[in-house]
């Protein structure tokens, strides 16, 4: 590919206004990260790769031959490092062919390369993180990256010394692996440790950690996962001969693939939709899976697990289910049922027997209110006595 | 010979009515208010939207309130006991079908239908029936019966959560139809009361079931229009006072603390107004008019608070607001109830209960989608909340109008001590509900 016209000559630094035009546009890219970088030199030696989303040309294998030794960059970012082996052994049989490889402030920098070589990695994004670790830090400063694509990295530990800043040693390491090509940067009494690598599978997702000091006690680690997705925190109750359906979400990814396992003891063994019809699996968008479970009986009671496949890895959550039988809510039911009923019974009860009580009394009141009334009448007093025994007598 | 009936017993089994009200009262109010915590499981298992859900509730609302009247009509016709306990089996059946739902459907008819319509028969007829029950105390009763609402969703929201996490909405639902069917244990409790301003007899045809006959009363006619324009505004906070303050900026926390200092003095005023009214200091239409307008006050400045001042003034002075309104729609609340003997006798309460329900739920039905609809024109609520406190304020303008409301209104004092149920609208002494009866109580008492 020819290199865009108007670019500059390859001889000499990049004028000091192309630098800031570098930087601004390096603010632009991913992850937000502080835009002046402290790189600023280059291995004016053979490998020269440059990985950013906006070059048309990377190359970054070892052994590849670059005759074009004066080339300077004086923007960080776009300044690469030589690679590890073992990618670099992958592409050995490519050769470049570009004696005269200029190089600008710009980021739409391109090289004459050959095209297989061209679109590789230049699609894809670079994301920077940053961490800064202190003489002091006693908990191991870390960060988590979530990272659900192939991405060219960078990655940026500072620390900040207070002795002397030069007799700091830095390492990088990935687990217990040491890593190699990486850039170190003094600027006052913070020194700058840069490792710039990218993932396409995920044999390189894991923990990258920066040791600094000789004993190597202070260190930050990044940490790089697929990301999470999310079930039901609580188990799902269901019926017999219901039909339920769980979920998983991912809330800012999409998953190349879903999948889904039931356990049969402590294995996973997937879900055939082919088989029965039974389940159904589909899902209204990308991000959320949903798993269809119709005619449920309490065999299928137990933990599904669904899966999310990314490029970079897999992510998996478990959803509980629970199935019961009627029964199960019947038995207190019905035992409210027939206490109602008593409550009923007994208030009622209560209400009648009051009544016949109030009933006995005003019937016994108003007799003998009658009487009264009777014996008042009559005014005399000799027809009291007769009046009186037959009185007593019925009233008895 | 059959002895005259007596005047309400103000006591005695009256209080075991105002138990029954009050378990009434929180089995239907409390529950419904209650069920918002199994519609999310009900969403995720219909796959339906939040609002599609929602539905069910405010289905069994409308259902409610609206059908009213039905239940006061029949229990004018055949006594409250009955219409209670048929009204709590319907409820409980509506819960049962619904646990069986296979779709939203089924939910719509058994929650919102069917056991709407169960609630719709028993409160009305317990509420009026307990006014019945008590003279001088009978607003602190009914205040009394209305704080179950807030006590029934104590209890009822952290066990409809167990239930639902123990048994799914299914059984929760089951068990909820058992629950529910305590009603008829609490109609049970409604014993007949013969009273002296009862209609000798039943009323003839439906619509005199109904009681439409009492519009023709002029103070009930004020009443009801009162109340239904207040209605439009009373409702509002139930629904969008946690979103307000959420919009203000309150936070989670923050905003369901504004909403438990409302409902606190919502439920501590009931009770204090309730034993206030039945003091005859104030006569009782001037007490609603009065509460009216303070919660029309309250909340236009709920409405307006944060307008002024920073954030952390914010916080205080919404909150003061809320607790205003709080107190004051607390105290408003048993008056509704508490004034209807004095505008239509104790023979039409129970019907004029239902009445008032149905026009208070006409307003709550326009309230809430209104203060929606204004929301999102303006972008906040404080357009809604003017709105509503507008609502209330009309209608307090309007409860001017009933007797005894404005000082003005106080009649010279007559010869004749006045009958019994005019005592509530006019400041005097309690020996007078021991005269006579008579027709003349079930007359309106507008000077």
């Amino acid at each position: 590919m020819r290199a865009p016209p108007g670019l500059l000559g390859p001889r000499g630094p990049l004028p000091l206004a192309l630098l800031c035009l570098l930087a601004a546009a390096r603010g632009s890219l991913a992850d937000g990260q502080p835009s002046a970088s402290p790189f600023t030199s280059l291995p004016t030696q053979e490998e020269m790769t440059t990985k950013n989303s906006n070059l048309s040309l990377t190359t970054k294998y070892s052994n590849l031959s670059l005759e074009s030794p004066n080339i300077s960059l004086t923007a960080s970012s776009f300044t690469s490092l030589p690679i590890r082996e073992k990618m670099t052994t992958k592409y050995s049989n490519l050769s470049l062919e570009s004696p005269n490889i200029p190089l600008t402030a710009s980021p739409f920098t391109s090289l004459p390369i050959r095209e297989e070589m061209t679109t590789k990695y230049s699609n894809l994004s670079l994301e920077s993180h940053n961490i800064s670790v202190t003489e002091h830090s006693c908990v191991p400063v870390e960060k988590n990256i979530t990272l659900e694509r192939p991405s060219n990295i960078e990655l940026i530990c500072q620390f900040t010394a207070s002795r002397d800043v030069n007799s700091v040693n830095v390492t990088w390491k990935k687990g217990d692996e040491l890593l190699e090509n990486y850039l170190i940067n003094v600027t006052g009494s913070i020194v700058y440790a840069q490792y710039m690598f990218t993932i396409i599978n995920s044999k390189q997702m894991g923990s990258y950690s920066c040791f600094f000091g000789e004993k190597k006690e202070q260190r930050g680690t990044f940490h790089f996962k697929v990301p999470k997705i999310h079930g039901k925190n609580k188990p799902l109750v269901t019926y017999v001969r219901d039909t339920t359906v769980l979920i998983c979400k991912c809330q800012h990814c999409s998953p190349l693939n879903w999948t889904w396992y039931s356990s049969n003891g402590s294995v996973q063994v997937p879900i055939d939709v082919q088989m029965t019809d039974k389940y159904v699996i589909n899902g209204t968008n990308a991000n959320e899976t949903r798993l269809k479970i119709m005619q449920l009986t309490e065999d299928n009671q137990g933990s599904y697990w669904c899966h999310a496949v990314f490029q970079l890895g897999e992510s998996e959550e478990r959803v509980e289910l629970v199935v019961l039988s009627y029964l199960v809510p019947l038995k207190p039911f019905l035992g409210i049922v027939v206490e109602v009923v008593i409550l009923v019974a007994i208030i009622l009860l209560y209400e009648t027997y009051t009544q016949k009580k109030k009933k006995h009394i005003d019937d016994g009141k108003e007799f003998e209110q009658v009487e009264q009334l009777k014996s008042d009448d009559s005014n005399g007093v000799e027809n009291n006595a007769p009046r009186h025994r037959k009185n007593e007598s019925v009233s008895q | 010979m059959t002895p005259k009936p007596a005047g309400p017993p103000d006591g005695g089994w009256g209080w075991a009515v105002a138990a029954a009200a009050f378990a009434v009262n929180g089995l239907s109010y409390g529950l419904l208010r209650s069920l918002g915590l199994a519609l999310p499981d009900l969403a995720e298992h219909f796959d339906r939207s939040t609002q599609d859900t929602a539905w069910v509730s405010a289905l069994a609302l409308a259902v409610q309130q609206a059908a009213s009247p039905v239940g006061s009509a029949l229990s004018t016709r055949w006594g409250a006991r009955p219409v209670v306990m048929v009204g709590g089996v319907l409820t409980s059946l509506g819960f049962v079908f619904s646990a069986f739902a296979g779709s939203l459907l089924h939910l719509y008819l058994g929650l919102g239908i069917l056991a709407g319509s169960g609630w719709a028969l028993v409160f009305a007829p317990a509420l009026g029936t307990l006014s019945r029950y008590f003279s001088r105390r009978r607003v602190l009763a009914v205040g009394l019966a209305l704080t179950g609402n807030g006590a029934s969703s104590l209890l009822l929201a952290p066990s409809l959560q167990f239930l639902l996490d123990t048994f799914g909405w299914r059984g929760a639902l089951l068990l909820l139809g058992a629950v529910t069917l305590h009603l008829a244990p609490c109609g049970a409790l409604l014993r007949p009361l013969a009273l002296p301003g009862d209609p000798p007899a039943p009323p003839r045809g439906p619509f005199a079931a109904l009681g439409l006959g009492l519009f023709a009363r002029r103070a009930f006619s004020v009443f009801a229009l009162g109340t239904a324009l207040v209605g439009g505004g009373y409702f509002v906070p139930y629904v969008h006072l946690a979103p307000h303050a959420l919009d203000r900026g309150l936070g989670g926390y923050g905003a369901a603390l504004v909403v438990v200092v409302a409902a606190v003095g919502d439920a501590g005023a009931r009770l204090i107004s309730g034993w206030l009214a039945d003091q005859g200091w104030v006569p009782l239409s001037r007490l609603l008019l009065v509460f009216a307008a303070l919660t029309g006050l309250g909340l236009l400045a709920v409405g307006l608070v944060p307008l002024a001042g920073s954030q952390e003034g914010c916080w205080g002075a919404l909150l003061a607001a809320a607790g205003a309104y709080g107190l004051s729609a607390g105290s408003y609340a048993p008056l509704v109830f508490g004034v209807l003997p004095g505008l239509v006798g104790v023979g039409g309460v129970v019907q004029a209960t239902g009445l008032v329900m149905m026009l208070m739920s006409l307003g709550g039905l326009l309230g809430p989608p209104l203060s929606g609809f204004l929301r999102d024109e303006t972008g906040d609520f404080t357009a809604s909340f003017l709105a509503c406190g507008s609502f209330i304020l009309c209608g307090s303008v309007i409860y001017m109008g009933l007797p005894g409301a404005l000082p003005s209104w106080r009649p010279a004092p007559g010869p004749a001590p006045p009958p019994p149920e005019s005592r509530e609208l006019l400041p005097v002494l309690p020996a007078a509900l021991l005269s006579s009866g008579g027709p003349q109580s079930t007359r309106d008492t507008s000077c």
